[in-house]
């Protein structure tokens, strides 16, 4: 990506340094270096998950009774299946809401560069919106923001 | 300007598509969707056809969009291969969607936004506008692919081919990732040029390359990463199978020559030793003997057409590895494979649509018994491209054939080329079958018989492909002289 | 007017030939799309327009030669199309090899060009009222149309791919149309005969290209002209082994097969042999001429134009047109000469005893394209060609003429066999005056009547089979001559002349026999009543529909008619042809048309001036001498004819069929040939197939369809647990592919490839991902570096009888490492084996040695 160019990553700018590429093959875990910060903190968070839970289950007291062992559902009768079926307007709005949602992203960094990319930028977002907004007409159109059908 | 008139083919489908889509929502007549889509197709076609002819090293401002697109012949080549292709889905829809009620226009405006990617993949330099252009490409065919919501085998093949296709494309997402980690681009010229400085000896450039294959040979449907099409073939509605067999499976291969030949061209990746070439060579084998085996023994057109496909995508899997050593002449039979394929395969399943008509759909050999007899003149055409697809002269399937295995013999890949040789005689099986049936037996009795059924459109698409399989088939040279302008060289 | 056709068509642009192609196809298409619904009219009118419009273009095309040859002296000038650029392949050295859709006409095609047309416009005419109450009329003409535009492929194609599409075209149709009464079991036997002999002679045909594309590294007719010469050198290159095959050694418990001198033809013998079987096959020459004959089971107007005046003289066009090929083996023209001369004389002894007016003349022309190979065997391309032109005409004439006697016969004898027979007509010339004018005027040609068009023809072929002799390209004689190669005696000239008049002088007599039977002596078919006569018994036989032919000799009926006059107008001209054609060819300049010798002169001047074609001593002085035999062949044929069957009213002929009766009846038998190919070609196909069906049923379905149906189900077992339906199964096999492909590059591959020149031996090992190297290049077991580098090639000398391991070491980007050991090693040398005199020895090169670690 041309946007990248001048990017050079710390790890090929240390290779360009060091041309001695046959050192580095003989180590094939030359990434860990970089990345043993983050694999240290995953390791730590895993580890004291795992940790409360065995602690729990160890140390906690167990009493069970079969009143104990029902369904809490606010102290009354729990009734049907636990698998609860939403209706499907829920997802197609929810769907709807992040195509819509998406669009701010690209909104915001545009808008902050807006000055620097000019005129094609402008036409750029424009495009955007439009196509967008014939999505939302053809949506709409469509019925798909009716609740009621 | 020069710039807008380079674009102009995904401008014009670009708005088409968005025309097509509102007139749906608005329109209150449904007939003229297919009409309007191939006209849109047609539109976006001959655009690239005269952008081809006016010559692009005659406008100026290209590389204000590259590498994120590259618009050179291999391109537009491309565009009015995957418009051709999408043209015959469409007009096949115009008659199968009435005809098995399934008449939504939705159907037209995911053909044509799904085209829209197929053809962002094959002008794609750049590994994220490729991901988006294939992505766009899938969700259509997934959607098309469901589109009989009431028939559970379309739901099931969809959904398979949805979680595999997600899968697949995570895996070459992931390469595509690590790719990028290791060498700090995403584009493929500029992959390319680090490869060469070096960088290919990181195993991560390694490691992505295995998962690009995986993701690449996943697209194109071959063994073992095929499993998903025979379900997918069947269930979804015939255009939508003409539409994956034909445009898909194109966009697949478009995307397949620019990693492999751009990003991946360099000697060290391309070597016979340890590169991608005898891997897809293994591949190849495995895909074209299970295809051509288990297409032996299916008892429905439509999955042997599935089969068949898979099989197809190993011969050209051959004339992609022997672009190892043969670029040009390779490259270039691997186009014209791909154009000869489209005709045949497009005309085969309009063929098939004709043969049956509501309630009475032609899905297996037994539905197609004695049609020749009673009626010659949808059977003929069925006939005729079966026989294509066997690669029996004088359609195009043998000089597609018979460019391959020649640019393979002459890169030296003899072994290979017997393989394919064999191969395509034990092909020869299952479609010469479809004749036995069709012309000499006869129903058995009490079976539904079926009737053909009557659309201009079909009728349109078969005449169309069987112009395209025997003048192709005929005067093969001027086409392959496009293709080999069209052929892209390596790095 | 030339000058307007001249400027519309340029020499090198010449569309015209699109018209001349594009009729007849479109003739074919309508009336075989259409022809049912257009009704027999309009099929009439389509087929004819086509036919006749090809024929008037390919007259302007002729003029327009013959202007162009006129402007350029003594060139060998042709109007060219090219259609277009069908498709290239590589020859040797995978040099590229244009293959265009490309016609080209000059003299040779436009000659045949015409006759096609001509002739064959005539036969449509007059097959459309032979067949107008057949239900299959529209099927006919399209089949009739196609064949013609097959045919004009075939003739004006520009290079063998092409004239192999029109070659397989005509047989295609001749099987169509020898089968059109496909009801009729016996037919369509003879159509698949045709279809099997045929395909025989294709295979040669095919073996030819090939070899010609990778000598030649050209397949149109200028380009393998231009390099025929790589046909034969005293080179290594231009030979074919033919045994051992291939050239190769057979070694180890295979040497006794191995022979003290490799047995080598020139790659023009291959060529020629090649090329002679393909025209043997599609021109019913020995040993495939079985298929002619039984070829007549087609309507009449098929016989006459394809299996008499146009398709079965494609084999001689095909030697005309490659004749700068046969000319460089003198062993191939011999052979061609051979079996001309030998098909001509055993056909016709076996047309002398036939009864079937058809079979007589099937006879006749297997016997007369035998003289044709004769003639251009022995160099007389000219003359055989010619042979073919007259041919066309009197052998047309005669079939139709035929055609017309049984279509009046048949008014009354239905029985396809009987209405055929000689021993039912006689007589005919008092009912059938043209036809029966007609019929003598073409059996004079063909017998050779001096002044006809067949006594010109014939008498050049036998004076050049005389006094003609096939050499040895002079620039090769004498290394030629040195290895002891063939050599045509000298005694086969007066050997060739005399078989050839002993054929001439039995065609003579058969012909004069079949024409005396048929239109001379008494009327045998039926009794001729009076037209009262006539009425009353039309009336009695309604009862009864079956017109069982005993019975019929009894029954009055209405004298023979004579054919309508489409049928009777393509007889005269076309008789009018056979007598006086003859005057275009010996330089007679009494029409302003050049003669025929100098038209074809420019075709043939090159091989003609190569020097392959020798000149007995003092033979030019011979051409009237020679001639006698001719005349001799024809006066003694027709008088014995003459005395036999009208002046002792077919006593003698009794009398001789008596006392050699087993003779006669092997003749009628037709000398049994068809029953000696059952017994042992089509046994032994049989026996081999019963074998087949043996080891089928006992080993293949006994043993290995158990085992392979095992296998199959076990697979097929494997394949349904994969392809269940189960999403995950699928994921499961995806990763299995994909840890597969991820196998393959964590291991890595040493491969190297070791070539050698003398002594230095350079080993590039295999390039991969990530790759480094590391060699142990001197011996010495240890690596000649510590770390892995990017030197992927290593030299090593060595001496003669040493040997040495070169070991080669990998790294992969993944750090894994593997190695492999090359043992490199120089045996002394051994003697070479000679390999025959114009043996030279194959260097062994770039041979890969490697031992795993």
């Amino acid at each position: 990506m041309t946007l990248n160019a001048d990017y050079e990553s710390p790890r090929r700018s240390e290779a360009n340094a060091t041309p001695k590429l046959d050192e580095r093959i003989g180590h094939p875990m030359t990434l860990l270096p970089t990345y043993a910060p983050v694999f240290l903190i995953m390791a730590v968070a895993a580890a004291l998950a795992g940790l409360f839970f065995i602690l729990a289950s160890v140390l906690g007291k167990k009493n069970p009774t079969p009143e104990k062992m029902i369904p809490f559902e606010c102290g009354s009768e729990s009734s049907g299946g636990n698998h609860v079926k939403l209706s499907v307007k829920f997802y197609l709005t929810a769907i709807l809401f992040v195509v819509f949602d998406i669009e701010t992203v690209f909104i915001y960094p545009w808008a902050v560069q807006f000055r620097s990319l000019g005129a094609l930028g402008l036409a750029s977002m424009g495009t955007f919106l439009a196509v967008i907004a014939v999505a939302l007409v053809y949506i709409w159109k469509k019925g798909a923001l009716e609740w009621e059908t | 300007m020069p710039l807008a008139l380079a674009l102009s083919p995904f401008l014009v489908l670009g708005f088409g598509a968005l025309l097509i889509m509102l007139a749906e929502a608005f329109g209150s007549r449904r007939g003229g969707m297919a009409l309007g889509s191939t006209i849109v197709l047609f539109a976006t076609g001959l655009t690239a056809a005269g952008l081809w002819m006016y010559g692009l090293e005659n406008l100026k401002g290209l590389e204000a969009v590259a590498p994120w697109l590259l618009l050179d012949r291999f391109t537009l080549f491309f565009q009015m291969l995957l418009c051709l292709g999408s043209a015959l889905a469409a007009l096949t829809a115009g008659g199968y969607l009435p005809e098995h009620e399934l008449d939504r226009g939705e159907f037209y405006a995911l053909l044509l936004f799904a085209t829209f990617g197929a053809m962002m993949v094959s002008a794609s330099g750049d590994l994220l506008t490729l991901f988006l252009g294939l992505e766009t490409m899938s969700l259509g065919a997934y959607a098309m692919t469901a589109f009989r919501k009431a028939s559970p085998r379309a739901t099931e093949g969809a959904l398979k081919y949805f979680l595999l296709g997600s899968f697949a494309a995570a895996i070459l997402l992931y390469g595509f990732a690590l790719l990028y980690g290791a060498t700090g681009h995403t584009d493929l010229a500029g992959i390319s040029k680090v490869l060469r400085a070096g960088a290919v000896k990181d195993p991560m450039v390694v490691t992505s390359l295995v998962l690009i294959l995986v993701g690449l040979v996943f697209k194109v449907s071959a063994v073992p990463f095929h499993a998903w099409t025979p379900d997918a073939y069947e269930g979804a509605p015939t255009p939508a199978t003409t539409y994956m067999a034909v445009v898909v499976k194109a966009g697949a291969f478009a995307m397949m020559l620019r990693i492999l030949l751009t990003a991946f061209g360099d000697a060290q990746s391309m070597s016979w030793s340890a590169g991608w070439p005898p891997v897809l060579a293994g591949i190849a084998v495995l895909t074209m003997t299970v295809a051509n085996l288990v297409a032996g023994r299916q008892e429905s057109v439509k999955r042997m057409l599935a089969y068949s496909s898979i099989a197809h995508a190993g011969y050209l899997l051959v004339g992609v590895v022997a672009t190892m050593r043969a670029p040009q002449q390779a490259g270039a039979s691997v186009l014209f494979y791909l154009l000869g394929y489209t005709v045949s395969t497009a005309g085969a399943f309009a063929a098939l649509v004709l043969c049956g008509s509501r309630g009475r759909e032609t899905v297996s050999y037994e539905d197609l018994a004695g049609i020749g007899r009673r009626h010659p003149a949808v059977a003929l055409p069925l006939a005729f491209f079966a026989l294509s697809l066997a690669g029996i002269p004088p359609t195009v399937g043998f000089f597609a054939k018979w460019f391959v295995f020649r640019a393979a013999v002459e890169s030296g890949f003899y072994v290979l080329t017997i393989v394919a040789f064999l191969n395509s005689v034990l092909g020869a099986y299952y479609y010469i079958r479809v004749l036995v049936y069709m012309y000499m037996r006869e129903p058995a009795v009490g079976a539904p018989v079926a009737v053909p059924m009557r659309s201009g459109y079909v009728v349109a698409a078969v005449i169309l492909s069987a112009v395209m399989v025997i003048v192709l088939g005929v005067a093969p040279s001027d086409t392959l002289d496009v293709a080999v302008a069209a052929a892209l060289s390596p790095g | 007017m030339t000058n307007a056709l001249m400027t519309l068509f340029p020499p090198d642009a010449f569309t015209l030939v699109a018209v001349i192609l594009g009729m007849p196809l479109l003739g074919a298409l309508i009336n075989g799309i259409w022809g049912k619904r257009l009704g027999n009219n309009a099929v009439r009118l389509m087929a004819l327009t086509a036919i006749g419009v090809s024929f008037v273009a390919a007259l302007l095309s002729f003029l327009a030669l013959d202007t162009l040859s006129h402007a350029r002296k003594d060139e060998h000038v042709r109007l060219v199309w090219t259609a277009w650029e069908w498709m290239t392949t590589s020859g040797k050295d995978s040099a590229p090899i244009g293959i265009d859709v490309r016609f080209s006409i000059d003299a040779l095609s436009g000659v045949m060009m015409l006759v096609v047309t001509g002739v064959g416009f005539l036969i449509h005419l007059y097959a459309t009222s032979y067949m107008e109450h057949d239900e299959g009329f529209a099927r006919f003409f399209a089949y009739l149309n196609l064949f013609v535009f097959s045919m004009l492929v075939l003739i004006l194609g520009d290079n063998l791919p092409l004239l192999f599409v029109g070659w397989e075209g005509v047989g295609l149709c001749s099987y169509l149309l020898i089968g059109f009464w496909y009801q009729k079991a016996e037919n369509a036997a003879a159509g698949k005969k045709a279809f099997l002999a045929n395909r025989i002679g294709d295979f040669g045909l095919i073996c030819a290209m090939f070899l010609i594309a990778y000598y030649c590294g050209s397949l149109d007719w200028k380009g393998i002209a231009d390099h025929a010469s790589n046909l034969v050198s005293s080179h290594e290159a231009a030979q074919v082994h033919v045994w051992p095959l291939g050239g190769g050694q057979y070694t180890g418990v295979l040497s006794f097969l191995q022979p003290k001198s490799p047995f080598t033809i020139t790659a023009a013998t291959a060529v020629g042999l090649a090329l002679l079987l393909g025209c043997t096959g599609k021109s019913a020459q020995i040993p495939l001429y079985v298929w002619l004959p039984d070829a007549m089971a087609g309507p009449t107007p098929v016989s006459a134009l394809i299996h008499a005046a146009t398709m079965v003289t494609a084999g001689i066009y095909l030697v005309c047109r490659m004749s700068f090929v046969f000319v460089l083996s003198p062993f191939v023209m011999t052979m061609v000469a051979c079996i001309g001369a030998a098909t001509a004389l055993f056909a016709a002894t076996i047309a002398l005893v036939q009864n079937d007016i058809k079979k007589v003349l099937a006879y006749s022309t297997v016997s007369q394209l035998g003289f044709m190979f004769l003639g251009v065997g022995v160099g007389a391309f000219t003359a055989g060609f010619f042979h073919v032109f007259t041919h066309a005409f009197f052998k047309a004439c005669l079939f139709l003429g035929a055609g017309s006697v049984i279509h009046a016969m048949h008014a009354r004898i239905h029985d396809g066999d009987l209405s055929q027979d000689l021993r039912k007509m006689g007589g005919l010339r008092k009912y059938m005056p043209l036809t029966h004018w007609t019929f003598l005027g073409a059996t004079a040609a063909i017998i050779g009547l001096p002044g006809t068009s067949g006594f010109f023809s014939k008498d050049e072929i036998l004076f050049k089979a005389f006094i003609n002799r096939s050499e040895y390209h002079p620039a090769l004689k004498g290394t030629l001559e040195r290895l002891h190669a063939f050599q045509p005696p000298t005694w086969l000239g007066p050997v060739l002349y005399g078989v050839g008049v002993a054929a001439a002088t039995m065609t003579a007599f058969y012909m004069c026999r079949l024409y005396f039977r048929t239109f001379w002596g008494e009327f045998n078919g039926w009794k001729v009543g009076t037209p009262s006569e006539v009425a009353a018994q039309e009336h009695g036989e309604h009862g009864h529909k079956d017109h069982g032919n005993d019975h019929l000799q009894i029954v009055a009926g209405p004298a023979p008619k004579e054919s309508p006059w489409p049928m009777t107008v393509p007889l005269v001209i076309l008789a009018a042809f056979s007598v006086f054609a003859g005057f275009l060819n010996p330089g007679f300049h009494i029409f302003a048309l050049p003669p025929m010798e100098h038209w074809l002169e420019p075709v043939f001047k090159d091989v003609m001036e190569s020097g392959t074609i020798a000149v007995r001593a003092g033979g030019e002085h011979l051409e009237f001498p020679l001639a006698a035999g001719g005349v001799g062949a024809f006066l003694v044929g027709t008088s014995v004819a003459y005395w036999m069957y009208i002046a002792q009213k077919r006593k003698p002929a009794d009398a001789i069929a008596a006392a050699f009766p087993r003779l006669h009846r092997l003749m009628l038998e037709k000398w049994r040939i068809d029953e000696l190919y059952e017994a042992t070609v089509l046994a032994a196909v049989d026996s081999l197939a019963e074998t087949a069906a043996a080891f089928d049923q006992w080993i293949v379905d006994g043993i290995l369809a158990k085992v392979s149906s095992a296998v199959v189900v076990a697979l097929g077992a494997a394949l349904r647990v994969l392809q269940n339906g189960v999403v995950h199964v699928y994921a499961a096999m995806m990763v299995v592919g994909l840890t597969s492909i991820g196998w393959f590059f964590v291991v890595p591959h040493p491969e190297a490839v070791v070539t050698e020149t003398a002594g230095d031996y350079v080993i590039v090992a295999g390039p991969g991902m990530g790759y480094g190297y590391r060699w142990d290049a001197d011996g010495n077991g240890r690596p000649d570096t510590e770390t892995f580098s990017d030197q992927a090639t290593v030299r090593v000398h060595l001496d003669l009888g040493k040997s040495q391991v070169v070991r080669l070491e990998v790294k992969n980007a993944f750090g894994f490492t593997a190695g492999r050991e090359i043992s490199l090693s120089r045996p002394k040398p051994e003697p070479t084996l000679e390999l025959g005199s114009l043996g030279g020895q194959i260097a062994p090169m770039g041979r890969q040695n490697g031992g795993q670690n």
